[in-house]
Protein backbone atom coordinates (compact mmCIF):
# COMPACT_ATOMS: atom_id res chain seq x y z
CA UNK A 1 0.00 0.00 0.00
CA UNK A 2 0.84 3.51 -1.06
CA UNK A 3 2.67 5.60 2.06
CA UNK A 4 4.47 2.26 3.25
CA UNK A 5 4.39 1.55 7.24
CA UNK A 6 5.78 -1.23 9.06
CA UNK A 7 3.28 -3.79 10.50
CA UNK A 8 3.98 -5.28 14.06
CA UNK A 9 2.30 -9.01 15.36
CA UNK A 10 2.11 -9.41 18.71
CA UNK A 11 1.79 -12.52 20.57
CA UNK A 12 0.87 -11.64 23.88
CA UNK A 13 -0.98 -8.49 25.47
CA UNK A 14 2.06 -7.37 27.43
CA UNK A 15 4.14 -7.26 24.08
CA UNK A 16 1.25 -5.59 22.31
CA UNK A 17 1.09 -2.86 24.83
CA UNK A 18 5.32 -2.75 25.18
CA UNK A 19 5.51 -3.02 21.48
CA UNK A 20 2.87 0.10 21.01
CA UNK A 21 4.44 1.94 23.75
CA UNK A 22 8.11 2.04 22.10
CA UNK A 23 7.04 2.06 18.69
CA UNK A 24 6.41 6.02 17.58
CA UNK A 25 3.65 6.85 15.39
CA UNK A 26 2.01 3.41 15.86
CA UNK A 27 -2.16 2.62 15.49
CA UNK A 28 -3.51 -0.68 16.78
CA UNK A 29 -5.08 -2.61 14.70
CA UNK A 30 -7.83 -5.56 14.37
CA UNK A 31 -9.92 -5.80 11.67
CA UNK A 32 -8.83 -2.85 9.74
CA UNK A 33 -12.10 -2.30 7.83
CA UNK A 34 -12.04 1.26 9.29
CA UNK A 35 -9.00 2.16 9.85
CA UNK A 36 -7.13 1.00 6.59
CA UNK A 37 -9.94 2.50 4.17
CA UNK A 38 -9.36 6.08 6.19
CA UNK A 39 -5.19 5.49 5.22
CA UNK A 40 -5.96 5.08 1.84
CA UNK A 41 -8.15 8.25 1.57
CA UNK A 42 -5.15 10.24 3.54
CA UNK A 43 -6.96 10.71 7.18
CA UNK A 44 -4.55 9.13 8.83
CA UNK A 45 -0.82 7.92 8.35
CA UNK A 46 0.54 5.86 11.07
CA UNK A 47 4.03 5.00 11.25
CA UNK A 48 2.97 1.26 12.07
CA UNK A 49 0.43 -0.84 12.68
CA UNK A 50 0.35 -2.73 15.56
CA UNK A 51 -1.68 -6.29 14.82
CA UNK A 52 -3.83 -7.34 17.44
CA UNK A 53 -5.25 -10.09 15.87
CA UNK A 54 -2.87 -13.06 17.60
CA UNK A 55 -3.46 -11.63 20.64
CA UNK A 56 -4.89 -14.77 22.28
CA UNK A 57 -6.69 -13.24 25.21
CA UNK A 58 -8.06 -10.66 23.01
CA UNK A 59 -10.18 -13.43 21.09
CA UNK A 60 -13.26 -15.31 21.54
CA UNK A 61 -16.58 -15.60 23.68
CA UNK A 62 -16.52 -16.85 27.57
CA UNK A 63 -20.14 -17.24 28.89
CA UNK A 64 -19.48 -17.99 32.75
CA UNK A 65 -22.54 -15.91 34.12
CA UNK A 66 -21.09 -12.94 33.23
CA UNK A 67 -20.42 -12.74 29.18
CA UNK A 68 -16.92 -11.86 27.94
CA UNK A 69 -16.33 -10.91 23.76
CA UNK A 70 -12.88 -10.07 23.47
CA UNK A 71 -12.39 -7.25 21.95
CA UNK A 72 -10.71 -9.24 18.67
CA UNK A 73 -13.33 -11.10 18.36
CA UNK A 74 -14.43 -11.34 14.86
CA UNK A 75 -18.62 -10.08 14.37
CA UNK A 76 -18.71 -12.90 11.99
CA UNK A 77 -17.40 -15.29 14.62
CA UNK A 78 -19.73 -14.29 17.10
CA UNK A 79 -22.40 -14.99 15.13
CA UNK A 80 -21.16 -18.25 14.88
CA UNK A 81 -21.83 -18.12 18.57
CA UNK A 82 -24.98 -20.14 19.22
CA UNK A 83 -24.51 -18.98 22.85
CA UNK A 84 -24.67 -15.48 22.16
CA UNK A 85 -27.14 -15.01 19.95
CA UNK A 86 -29.53 -16.94 21.99
CA UNK A 87 -28.85 -14.70 25.17
CA UNK A 88 -27.83 -11.15 23.43
CA UNK A 89 -30.77 -11.43 20.35
CA UNK A 90 -30.19 -7.52 19.92
CA UNK A 91 -26.90 -7.64 19.31
CA UNK A 92 -26.72 -10.24 17.00
CA UNK A 93 -29.57 -8.63 14.48
CA UNK A 94 -27.19 -5.54 14.97
CA UNK A 95 -24.46 -7.77 13.52
CA UNK A 96 -26.06 -9.03 11.20
CA UNK A 97 -26.67 -5.64 9.76
CA UNK A 98 -22.74 -4.64 9.53
CA UNK A 99 -21.85 -4.78 6.23
CA UNK A 100 -21.87 -7.85 4.22
CA UNK A 101 -19.89 -10.91 4.71
CA UNK A 102 -16.52 -10.23 3.70
CA UNK A 103 -16.66 -7.39 6.14
CA UNK A 104 -17.93 -9.36 9.37
CA UNK A 105 -14.86 -11.87 8.87
CA UNK A 106 -12.80 -8.73 9.39
CA UNK A 107 -14.12 -6.45 11.45
CA UNK A 108 -14.10 -7.02 15.36
CA UNK A 109 -16.23 -5.83 18.06
CA UNK A 110 -13.87 -4.18 19.90
CA UNK A 111 -13.47 -2.30 16.38
CA UNK A 112 -16.61 -0.93 16.02
CA UNK A 113 -16.38 0.30 19.55
CA UNK A 114 -13.33 2.26 19.47
CA UNK A 115 -13.42 3.73 16.18
CA UNK A 116 -16.42 5.71 17.71
CA UNK A 117 -18.50 6.70 14.90
CA UNK A 118 -21.34 7.92 16.15
CA UNK A 119 -23.01 5.67 13.72
CA UNK A 120 -21.61 2.10 15.52
CA UNK A 121 -23.74 -0.85 15.11
CA UNK A 122 -23.05 -2.49 18.10
CA UNK A 123 -23.52 0.74 20.12
CA UNK A 124 -26.94 1.15 20.54
CA UNK A 125 -27.65 -3.14 21.61
CA UNK A 126 -24.94 -3.15 23.87
CA UNK A 127 -25.90 0.29 25.91
CA UNK A 128 -29.66 -1.05 26.36
CA UNK A 129 -27.99 -4.50 27.54
CA UNK A 130 -25.91 -2.16 30.10
CA UNK A 131 -22.41 -3.87 28.78
CA UNK A 132 -19.52 -2.59 29.69
CA UNK A 133 -15.93 -2.38 28.37
CA UNK A 134 -12.91 -4.07 30.21
CA UNK A 135 -9.58 -1.83 29.60
CA UNK A 136 -5.92 -2.01 30.22
CA UNK A 137 -4.45 1.15 30.63
CA UNK A 138 -0.65 2.14 30.06
CA UNK A 139 0.84 2.81 32.40
CA UNK A 140 0.59 0.17 35.78
CA UNK A 141 -1.41 -2.30 33.01
CA UNK A 142 -4.04 -2.08 35.39
CA UNK A 143 -7.30 -3.37 34.09
CA UNK A 144 -10.74 -1.52 34.48
CA UNK A 145 -14.04 -1.74 33.68
CA UNK A 146 -16.30 1.81 31.76
CA UNK A 147 -19.55 1.12 31.71
CA UNK A 148 -20.19 2.07 27.61
CA UNK A 149 -22.26 4.94 28.27
CA UNK A 150 -19.29 6.74 30.04
CA UNK A 151 -16.85 5.44 26.90
CA UNK A 152 -17.99 8.20 24.00
CA UNK A 153 -16.76 11.56 24.55
CA UNK A 154 -17.17 12.78 20.79
CA UNK A 155 -17.03 11.59 17.40
CA UNK A 156 -14.15 9.09 16.88
CA UNK A 157 -13.07 10.03 20.27
CA UNK A 158 -13.39 7.70 23.46
CA UNK A 159 -12.05 7.29 26.73
CA UNK A 160 -9.44 5.41 25.59
CA UNK A 161 -5.18 7.00 26.16
CA UNK A 162 -2.85 6.50 22.88
CA UNK A 163 -1.57 2.94 24.78
CA UNK A 164 -4.67 2.24 26.47
CA UNK A 165 -6.24 -1.32 25.30
CA UNK A 166 -9.70 -2.16 25.32
CA UNK A 167 -9.64 -6.11 26.19
CA UNK A 168 -13.13 -7.06 26.52
CA UNK A 169 -16.87 -6.19 26.13
CA UNK A 170 -18.33 -7.58 29.37
CA UNK A 171 -22.22 -8.61 29.65
CA UNK A 172 -23.78 -9.38 32.30
CA UNK A 173 -26.61 -12.24 32.32
CA UNK A 174 -29.69 -11.93 30.42
CA UNK A 175 -32.49 -10.11 32.10
CA UNK A 176 -36.14 -10.77 32.03
CA UNK A 177 -36.28 -8.01 29.30
CA UNK A 178 -37.73 -8.15 25.43
CA UNK A 179 -35.52 -6.39 22.54
CA UNK A 180 -35.33 -4.98 19.24
CA UNK A 181 -33.35 -3.33 17.01
CA UNK A 182 -33.94 -1.35 13.64
CA UNK A 183 -30.99 0.55 11.52
CA UNK A 184 -32.34 2.82 8.44
CA UNK A 185 -29.64 2.45 5.66
CA UNK A 186 -30.30 3.43 2.08
CA UNK A 187 -29.02 0.40 0.33
CA UNK A 188 -28.49 -3.31 2.04
CA UNK A 189 -24.72 -2.05 3.00
CA UNK A 190 -24.25 1.17 4.15
CA UNK A 191 -23.78 3.75 7.22
CA UNK A 192 -27.05 3.45 9.64
CA UNK A 193 -29.07 7.36 9.35
CA UNK A 194 -30.41 6.24 12.78
CA UNK A 195 -30.79 3.21 14.03
CA UNK A 196 -32.47 2.68 18.01
CA UNK A 197 -32.43 -0.55 20.24
CA UNK A 198 -35.30 -0.95 22.69
CA UNK A 199 -35.20 -3.46 26.32
CA UNK A 200 -38.36 -3.86 28.15
CA UNK A 201 -39.58 -5.58 31.33
CA UNK A 202 -42.39 -5.58 30.95
CA UNK A 203 -45.65 -6.93 32.99
CA UNK A 204 -48.48 -7.28 31.03
CA UNK A 205 -48.64 -3.16 29.43
CA UNK A 206 -47.20 -2.33 32.58
CA UNK A 207 -43.60 -1.27 31.75
CA UNK A 208 -40.84 -1.84 34.90
CA UNK A 209 -37.75 -1.21 32.99
CA UNK A 210 -37.11 0.48 29.73
CA UNK A 211 -33.96 1.26 28.03
CA UNK A 212 -33.34 3.12 24.53
CA UNK A 213 -30.30 3.83 22.65
CA UNK A 214 -29.83 5.30 19.42
CA UNK A 215 -27.14 6.05 16.69
CA UNK A 216 -26.12 8.07 13.91
CA UNK A 217 -28.89 10.58 15.04
CA UNK A 218 -25.97 12.73 18.19
CA UNK A 219 -22.07 13.24 18.04
CA UNK A 220 -21.93 10.04 19.97
CA UNK A 221 -24.21 6.45 20.51
CA UNK A 222 -26.82 7.66 23.33
CA UNK A 223 -29.08 6.72 25.62
CA UNK A 224 -32.12 8.15 25.35
CA UNK A 225 -32.92 8.89 29.15
CA UNK A 226 -35.63 11.24 28.51
CA UNK A 227 -37.60 8.31 26.52
CA UNK A 228 -37.12 6.00 29.49
CA UNK A 229 -38.16 8.58 32.07
CA UNK A 230 -41.67 8.58 29.62
CA UNK A 231 -41.92 4.68 29.70
CA UNK A 232 -40.86 3.60 33.02
CA UNK A 233 -43.04 2.30 35.45
CA UNK A 234 -45.65 3.56 33.19
CA UNK A 235 -48.79 1.45 31.66
CA UNK A 236 -47.75 1.56 27.73
CA UNK A 237 -51.02 2.87 26.17
CA UNK A 238 -51.12 4.49 22.86
CA UNK A 239 -51.01 8.53 24.20
CA UNK A 240 -47.84 7.36 25.78
CA UNK A 241 -46.11 5.71 23.48
CA UNK A 242 -47.06 8.33 20.89
CA UNK A 243 -45.28 10.62 23.67
CA UNK A 244 -42.12 8.85 24.16
CA UNK A 245 -41.95 8.90 20.17
CA UNK A 246 -42.26 12.69 20.47
CA UNK A 247 -39.97 12.62 22.78
CA UNK A 248 -37.45 10.38 21.10
CA UNK A 249 -37.57 12.89 18.01
CA UNK A 250 -36.65 15.92 20.09
CA UNK A 251 -34.12 14.33 22.68
CA UNK A 252 -31.50 13.51 19.69
CA UNK A 253 -28.99 16.15 17.94
CA UNK A 254 -28.96 14.78 14.15
CA UNK A 255 -26.26 16.41 11.64
CA UNK A 256 -27.88 16.81 8.09
CA UNK A 257 -24.95 14.94 5.17
CA UNK A 258 -25.13 12.75 2.20
CA UNK A 259 -26.78 10.12 3.62
CA UNK A 260 -30.02 12.15 5.22
CA UNK A 261 -31.16 15.48 5.90
CA UNK A 262 -31.26 15.93 9.78
CA UNK A 263 -35.60 16.29 10.09
CA UNK A 264 -35.44 12.96 8.40
CA UNK A 265 -33.02 11.32 10.79
CA UNK A 266 -35.22 12.69 13.98
CA UNK A 267 -38.37 11.49 12.42
CA UNK A 268 -37.16 7.91 11.90
CA UNK A 269 -35.84 7.84 15.49
CA UNK A 270 -39.15 8.78 16.76
CA UNK A 271 -40.95 6.16 14.42
CA UNK A 272 -38.14 3.40 15.81
CA UNK A 273 -39.00 3.85 18.87
CA UNK A 274 -42.68 3.89 18.37
CA UNK A 275 -42.26 0.19 16.40
CA UNK A 276 -39.97 -1.07 18.76
CA UNK A 277 -42.21 -0.32 21.81
CA UNK A 278 -45.37 -1.49 19.36
CA UNK A 279 -43.45 -4.82 18.94
CA UNK A 280 -42.07 -5.72 22.00
CA UNK A 281 -45.57 -5.30 23.48
CA UNK A 282 -47.24 -7.76 21.14
CA UNK A 283 -43.69 -10.01 21.20
CA UNK A 284 -43.59 -13.58 22.63
CA UNK A 285 -42.16 -13.93 25.75
CA UNK A 286 -38.37 -14.87 25.61
CA UNK B 1 12.35 -4.15 4.43
CA UNK B 2 11.14 -7.27 3.09
CA UNK B 3 9.67 -9.80 5.44
CA UNK B 4 9.65 -13.86 4.45
CA UNK B 5 5.54 -15.17 4.02
CA UNK B 6 4.78 -18.61 4.15
CA UNK B 7 1.40 -19.43 3.57
CA UNK B 8 -1.17 -21.74 1.88
CA UNK B 9 -2.12 -20.87 -1.29
CA UNK B 10 -5.02 -23.13 -3.73
CA UNK B 11 -4.17 -25.71 -1.62
CA UNK B 12 -0.22 -25.48 -2.02
CA UNK B 13 2.69 -24.27 -0.04
CA UNK B 14 4.05 -20.99 -0.92
CA UNK B 15 6.27 -18.67 0.48
CA UNK B 16 6.85 -14.87 -0.90
CA UNK B 17 8.16 -11.66 0.27
CA UNK B 18 6.31 -8.70 1.40
CA UNK B 19 6.85 -5.36 2.91
CA UNK B 20 4.85 -4.75 5.68
CA UNK B 21 2.95 -2.31 3.91
CA UNK B 22 1.74 -4.82 1.47
CA UNK B 23 -1.98 -5.97 1.12
CA UNK B 24 -3.19 -9.03 0.18
CA UNK B 25 -4.49 -8.18 -3.10
CA UNK B 26 -1.38 -6.33 -4.51
CA UNK B 27 0.81 -9.24 -2.87
CA UNK B 28 -1.59 -11.90 -5.17
CA UNK B 29 -1.93 -9.61 -8.01
CA UNK B 30 1.69 -7.98 -8.90
CA UNK B 31 4.27 -10.36 -6.52
CA UNK B 32 2.47 -13.75 -7.52
CA UNK B 33 0.93 -12.86 -10.56
CA UNK B 34 -2.79 -13.91 -9.75
CA UNK B 35 -5.08 -11.42 -11.53
CA UNK B 36 -7.99 -13.00 -11.22
CA UNK B 37 -8.76 -11.36 -7.99
CA UNK B 38 -9.74 -7.75 -8.65
CA UNK B 39 -9.37 -4.53 -7.45
CA UNK B 40 -12.81 -2.18 -7.69
CA UNK B 41 -13.38 0.12 -5.07
CA UNK B 42 -10.14 -0.57 -2.67
CA UNK B 43 -12.90 0.32 0.13
CA UNK B 44 -13.72 -3.10 0.90
CA UNK B 45 -17.42 -2.10 -0.29
CA UNK B 46 -17.67 -3.32 -3.58
CA UNK B 47 -16.13 -7.54 -2.84
CA UNK B 48 -14.42 -7.93 -6.56
CA UNK B 49 -11.15 -8.69 -4.42
CA UNK B 50 -12.63 -11.01 -2.60
CA UNK B 51 -10.86 -13.86 -1.75
CA UNK B 52 -11.06 -17.06 0.61
CA UNK B 53 -9.35 -17.14 4.08
CA UNK B 54 -9.53 -20.14 5.80
CA UNK B 55 -12.92 -20.48 4.30
CA UNK B 56 -14.24 -17.54 4.66
CA UNK B 57 -14.95 -14.53 2.62
CA UNK B 58 -12.74 -11.56 2.84
CA UNK B 59 -11.65 -8.41 1.27
CA UNK B 60 -8.23 -8.68 0.31
CA UNK B 61 -8.13 -4.86 -0.42
CA UNK B 62 -8.06 -4.57 3.33
CA UNK B 63 -6.02 -7.22 4.43
CA UNK B 64 -2.43 -7.07 5.03
CA UNK B 65 -0.51 -9.83 3.72
CA UNK B 66 1.48 -10.38 6.50
CA UNK B 67 -1.83 -11.36 8.28
CA UNK B 68 -2.22 -14.75 6.19
CA UNK B 69 0.59 -16.37 7.57
CA UNK B 70 0.30 -20.11 8.37
CA UNK B 71 -3.50 -20.02 6.77
CA UNK B 72 -4.86 -20.68 3.50
CA UNK B 73 -5.92 -18.45 1.04
CA UNK B 74 -8.15 -19.66 -1.75
CA UNK B 75 -8.07 -17.14 -5.19
CA UNK B 76 -10.30 -17.98 -7.98
CA UNK B 77 -7.48 -19.35 -9.42
CA UNK B 78 -7.82 -22.31 -7.13
CA UNK B 79 -11.31 -23.31 -8.15
CA UNK B 80 -10.41 -25.25 -11.56
CA UNK B 81 -8.95 -28.49 -11.98
CA UNK B 82 -6.55 -27.65 -14.70
CA UNK B 83 -9.42 -26.49 -17.39
CA UNK B 84 -12.16 -28.35 -15.90
CA UNK B 85 -14.13 -26.02 -14.24
CA UNK B 86 -15.67 -26.13 -10.70
CA UNK B 87 -19.19 -26.64 -10.22
CA UNK B 88 -19.88 -23.06 -9.58
CA UNK B 89 -18.11 -21.61 -11.78
CA UNK B 90 -20.16 -24.18 -14.71
CA UNK B 91 -23.22 -23.20 -13.33
CA UNK B 92 -22.76 -19.11 -13.77
CA UNK B 93 -21.35 -19.91 -17.06
CA UNK B 94 -24.42 -22.28 -17.76
CA UNK B 95 -26.93 -19.42 -16.69
CA UNK B 96 -25.32 -16.13 -17.99
CA UNK B 97 -24.05 -15.55 -14.38
CA UNK B 98 -21.46 -14.32 -15.79
CA UNK B 99 -21.60 -10.81 -18.45
CA UNK B 100 -18.19 -8.57 -18.64
CA UNK B 101 -16.86 -10.79 -15.36
CA UNK B 102 -15.07 -8.18 -13.37
CA UNK B 103 -16.93 -8.98 -10.70
CA UNK B 104 -17.23 -12.98 -11.40
CA UNK B 105 -14.37 -14.03 -9.43
CA UNK B 106 -15.31 -12.29 -5.94
CA UNK B 107 -18.95 -13.55 -6.78
CA UNK B 108 -18.36 -16.98 -7.22
CA UNK B 109 -15.78 -17.27 -4.12
CA UNK B 110 -18.36 -16.30 -2.05
CA UNK B 111 -20.77 -18.30 -3.42
CA UNK B 112 -18.39 -21.49 -2.50
CA UNK B 113 -18.24 -20.42 1.25
CA UNK B 114 -22.14 -19.61 0.87
CA UNK B 115 -22.78 -23.75 -0.40
CA UNK B 116 -19.89 -24.81 1.54
CA UNK B 117 -22.39 -23.52 4.79
CA UNK B 118 -25.71 -24.06 3.35
CA UNK B 119 -26.29 -26.47 1.22
CA UNK B 120 -30.15 -25.14 -0.33
CA UNK B 121 -30.27 -21.67 0.27
CA UNK B 122 -33.49 -19.53 -0.96
CA UNK B 123 -33.18 -16.59 -2.85
CA UNK B 124 -33.30 -14.10 0.80
CA UNK B 125 -30.26 -16.15 2.17
CA UNK B 126 -28.50 -15.93 -1.56
CA UNK B 127 -29.10 -12.42 -1.75
CA UNK B 128 -27.72 -11.97 2.02
CA UNK B 129 -25.02 -13.53 1.05
CA UNK B 130 -24.09 -11.52 -1.81
CA UNK B 131 -24.52 -7.94 -0.26
CA UNK B 132 -20.90 -7.44 -0.20
CA UNK B 133 -19.91 -8.38 -3.98
CA UNK B 134 -21.71 -5.41 -6.79
CA UNK B 135 -22.25 -6.65 -10.11
CA UNK B 136 -23.38 -3.97 -12.60
CA UNK B 137 -24.15 -5.98 -15.72
CA UNK B 138 -26.43 -9.00 -14.24
CA UNK B 139 -29.21 -7.00 -11.91
CA UNK B 140 -28.37 -10.16 -9.92
CA UNK B 141 -30.89 -11.99 -11.57
CA UNK B 142 -29.16 -14.44 -13.50
CA UNK B 143 -26.54 -15.08 -10.66
CA UNK B 144 -29.14 -16.40 -8.11
CA UNK B 145 -30.44 -18.63 -10.90
CA UNK B 146 -27.05 -19.81 -10.81
CA UNK B 147 -26.25 -20.01 -7.11
CA UNK B 148 -29.51 -22.24 -7.45
CA UNK B 149 -28.53 -24.31 -9.95
CA UNK B 150 -25.22 -25.36 -8.16
CA UNK B 151 -26.85 -26.15 -5.37
CA UNK B 152 -29.09 -28.71 -6.52
CA UNK B 153 -26.52 -29.60 -8.60
CA UNK B 154 -24.42 -30.56 -5.60
CA UNK B 155 -27.38 -32.14 -3.64
CA UNK B 156 -28.05 -34.18 -6.90
CA UNK B 157 -24.25 -35.60 -5.73
CA UNK B 158 -23.81 -38.32 -3.53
Amino acid sequence: MRGGFDYLRPRSLEEAQEWKARTEGSRYVAGGTDLLVRMKEGKEHPAALVSLRRVPELSGVRHDGVTRIGTATRIGDCLDDAALVARYPVLAQAMTTMGCVQIRNLATVGGNLCTASPCADLAPPLLVLGARLSVRRAAGGREEEIPLEQFFVGPRQTQLGPHDLATAVVLDAPSAGRTVFFKKTRVQMDLALASVAVLLELDGRTCRKARVAAGSVAPTPRRLEAVERVLEGQVLARELVLQAEQVARECVAPICDVRAGDAYRRHVTGVFVRRAVEHLLGAERP
Amino acid sequence: MKHSLAFVLNGSPIVCAVAPSDLLLETLRDELGLTGTKEGCGRGECGACTVLLDGRPVNSCLLPALEVEGREVTTIEGLARGHELSDVQQAFVERGGIQCGFCSPGMILSVQALLARSADPKEDEIRAALVGNLCRCTGYVQIVESVKAAAERRRGRP
